[in-house]
């Protein structure tokens, strides 16, 4: 039996608080932990507020089974389109430079979009397959501080991806 | 044998730009997506239950507090595209009051609260992919900031499946709602039978709540064996 995927809808702007709240940290209290901000802006670069952002990545060693470290996390943007995240730096994974999966939810977004973070301009297949990939590589702004912007649509649009 | 995911079809998923939506064109990419091979980075998934636990499955009172509208219950079955059920499955469900009003600060609506209401629920599917969602039915709400498009009852529903790529985040709408004809976010799906799939099936009952029943089919398939 084949069955066709439910279609994806819009997650509307009332997507609630509850949902979010402390589901943004995943170092829980861990030594190297960092932490990622960033803003997000659409068209014209207005923030969004209540954008929900969810991540997925391996654990320090690569692992993306680690039964101590979900590697997942969700947070919502403020009313200046800004969130956070503490966790771990991901480890190099099998064929796969250091990175975070990315997947963005809102209203006016009739299904998820898809991006990833790097941390540094490093051979990954999925970096090289995009043009503006300086958009994808987190600022570093201290030792254990990462800055990401995501920019949804208009001048330094965020790559995204299909799949 | 392995796992994979095929790429959406543009006749069963929205596309993006929706004429009748202005803020699909303020946040949708002007440039096209970008297309990458699957590695276990996306084809691995979050246990997210270890995260994310259950949350009440009943919005429709506690106790004595009950809240106003038809009693519905919702019985939902997650599965794969085999047709696989998941067990285990973490299911979000939300959605408005009887009256058309969200509990959330950014809801401005002009409609009143039900203060016996509780919009969130988080579930954990059984062993054949099942949750049951007992609530009363929402009501139609204005869109704000576009001049009279109502909203027809409906659902949120999220979903984890088996891979990063099998997140499912959609809709649930009901039978026989005469805004469903109208409404953008339902008509963005070009199939009118995958349209129609996005639309609960009212069963029989006789019991004191309306059922309704509905499939949530996340993304992902066993790979087929390779013929020599």
């Amino acid at each position: 039996m084949k069955l066709i995927p439910t279609a994806e809808m819009t997650l509307g702007p009332f997507f609630p608080r509850e949902f979010a709240e402390g589901a943004n940290d995943l170092a829980a209290g861990a030594g190297n932990a960092i932490e990622i901000t960033g803003q997000v802006t659409e068209l014209d670069g207005k923030p969004l507020d209540n954008l929900v952002l969810e991540i997925w990545q391996a654990d320090a060693a690569g692992r993306f089974d680690n039964p101590d470290f979900v590697g997942w996390g969700r947070a919502a943007t403020d009313a200046e389109g800004v969130f956070s995240f503490k966790t771990v730096k991901p480890g190099a994974c099998a064929g796969r430079a250091p990175h975070i999966n990315f997947l963005l939810l809102y209203s006016g977004l009739m299904r998820q979009l898809q991006t990833v973070m790097f941390f540094d301009d490093a051979a990954d297949p999925v970096l090289a397959c995009v043009e503006r990939k300086e958009r994808l590589i987190a600022k570093r702004e201290a030792p254990n501080r990462y800055r990401f912007d995501i920019r949804l649509r208009g001048g330094e649009e965020t790559p995204f991806f299909d799949d | 044998m392995a796992f994979q995911i095929e790429r959406r079809d543009p006749l069963t998923q929205a596309q993006g730009v929706e004429a009748g939506y202005a803020q699909t064109a303020r946040r949708w990419p002007a440039q096209p997506l970008a297309r990458r091979s699957h590695s276990v980075a996306e084809l691995s998934g979050p246990q997210v239950g270890r995260r994310l636990g259950e949350i009440r499955g009943d919005l429709a009172g506690y106790g004595e507090r009950r809240a106003l509208g038809q009693l519905i219950r919702v019985r939902v079955r997650v599965l794969d595209e085999d047709g696989a059920p998941l067990p285990g499955a973490v299911v979000e469900a939300w959605h408005c009051n009887a009256a058309g009003k969200y509990i959330h600060p950014n809801d401005t609506h002009d409609a009143p609260v039900d203060p016996n209401f509780y919009g969130a629920a988080r579930m954990v599917a059984g062993d054949s992919g099942l949750v049951e969602l007992r609530t009363v039915k929402p009501g139609a709400y204005p869109v704000p900031d576009t001049g009279g498009w109502w909203r027809p009852p409906h659902v949120h529903f999220s979903v984890w499946g088996r891979a990063w790529l099998s997140r499912l985040v959609t809709q649930m709408f009901f039978p026989g709602e005469p805004l469903n004809e109208s409404d953008a976010i339902l008509n963005a799906i070009r199939d009118r039978a995958a349209r129609e799939r996005c639309i609960a099936r009212l069963a029989p009952s006789r019991s004191s709540e309306l059922v309704y029943e509905y499939q949530l089919v996340v993304r992902g398939r066993k790979a087929n064996p390779a013929i020599p």
